[in-house]
């Protein structure tokens, strides 16, 4: 189907959203809380668009969640549009006051944050990116717990939840570093629980806990024989195929 | 603090509930309110069962009951107090009141008494400002209620276990 983004047409396949055609066709639309790797959450309504629909109706929409249909007419820039991103540029910053990353998206709205009493040493801006990241790996022991200025990430009950299995996939993914990681003396702190860390068979870097390990095993059906960091596993894979290119 | 008896008992209780619902992820919001009615609070033993009988993650349903202020996630007390402090039960004196609770019962909004038979909360409003000030215990509501009241009504409840103790 075709679709008209500001103006240009450009094809675009039932099931889509907005956000995943404006980044095939290089159309720049501002996100916090998406990643290509999950659905749109519709979370940080960084992404809003105005769709005009068939009675020449404006609408403001979350672009990473909105399906296409077939002529559908979007518009990526307007002040409006400008309006509301200033307005969450302001909030964002004024929450997340301990990050840089919250402070420059002030800087490039140009807005002065609105800072809210108590959160001085708030990095997280709530894009929920943790939250999937952990459901995707398959521990999912991470919410958002409580609402409105209380919200924000933990798991149930504030304590180290069975399920989790150390991998730091929360804290990896994370945008302004707001999860806790200590990493010393050959262990691991990560949400109120704490894990030994194995060392590379070939480099000796401490790079995964035992429970992500069996996690692995368990999810592939195979047994690890040698534990390799990433770095070194891929250097690994790298010789086998030398061997094959020639 | 829970002894081995009331464990299995909530248990069976939690069972219970339950068995009213099929197992799907749509009625975890009315077993968590049948929970809260039968407990006065989500034991963390009914959530973890509620989460594992629908199959989702306890950190979705925890999120869930977290939300919504119709749950306590700690123990409630036998009987809760819900002082209005809308606009007008506030210029009525409603502040005095639970001050006035807190001298009885020791207690401020939010906390329950060692003895688990009261816990103050208070409202924004309970759309009964003619009767202002309003306070609701359980399901009784009384009507503009004067300080000297409060202690009357905590006496229809079986008075507070401290009483007598250290009254000056």
């Amino acid at each position: 189907m075709k679709i008209m983004i500001d103006a240009r047409e450009v094809m675009a396949y039932p099931g889509e959203t907005i956000l995943e055609v404006c980044r095939r066709e290089n159309i720049f639309i501002p996100t916090l809380c998406y990643h290509p790797a999950f659905k749109g959450q519709g979370a940080c309504r960084m992404c809003m668009v105005e769709i005009i629909d068939s009675s020449g109706q404006k609408r403001l929409v979350a672009s990473c969640t909105y399906p296409v249909s077939d002529g559908l007419k979007v518009i990526t820039s307007s002040e409006k549009i400008k309006k509301t991103r200033k307005t969450l540029a302001m909030l964002i910053a004024g929450r997340s006051q301990a990050s840089p990353f919250a402070q420059e998206i002030a800087e490039e709205y140009k807005v002065k944050p609105l800072f809210f009493k108590g959160f001085e040493n708030e990095k997280c801006i709530l894009c929920r990116l943790c939250i999937n990241a952990c459901e995707e790996m398959g521990s999912a022991v991470l919410a958002a717990v409580s609402r409105g200025v209380d919200k924000r990430i933990e798991t149930p009950y504030a304590e180290g939840a069975e399920e989790c299995i150390g991998c730091k996939a929360c804290a990896e993914i994370c945008p302004t570093g707001a999860i806790e990681v200590k990493e010393e003396n050959g262990q691991r702190i990560i949400w109120h629980k704490t894990f030994d860390l194995i060392k590379c068979a070939n480099c000796g870097k401490e790079f995964a806990t035992p429970e992500q390990i069996k996690f692995i095993e368990d999810k592939t059906g195979r047994k690890m024989e040698k534990f390799l960091c990433e770095g070194c596993r891929k250097r690994q894979t790298a010789e086998v195929i030398k061997e094959f290119s020639v | 603090m829970v002894k081995a008896a009331d464990e299995g008992k909530m248990l069976a209780d939690i069972r219970e509930i339950l068995d009213n619902y099929p197992p799907e992820e749509r009625y975890i919001l009315a077993v968590m309110q049948d929970m809260q009615k039968r407990f006065n609070y989500l034991p963390k033993a009914g959530l973890k069962t509620l989460a594992f009988y629908v199959g989702v993650p306890l950190s979705r349903v925890y999120a869930m009951a977290s939300f919504y202020k119709a749950f306590s996630l700690t123990p409630k007390g036998q009987y809760v107090f819900r002082v209005c402090d809308g606009t007008a039960c506030h210029i009525k004196g409603s502040k005095i009141l639970i001050e006035q609770l807190y001298k009885c019962l020791g207690i401020r909004p939010g906390e329950t008494t060692p003895d688990g038979r009261f816990s103050i909360e208070t409202v924004n409003c309970l759309g009964a400002c003619a009767l202002a000030p309003v306070v609701v215990v359980n399901d009784r509501v009384y009507a503009k209620v004067i300080p000297g009241d409060v202690e009357k009504i905590i006496r229809e409840y079986g008075g507070y276990a401290h009483e007598g103790k250290n009254e000056d």
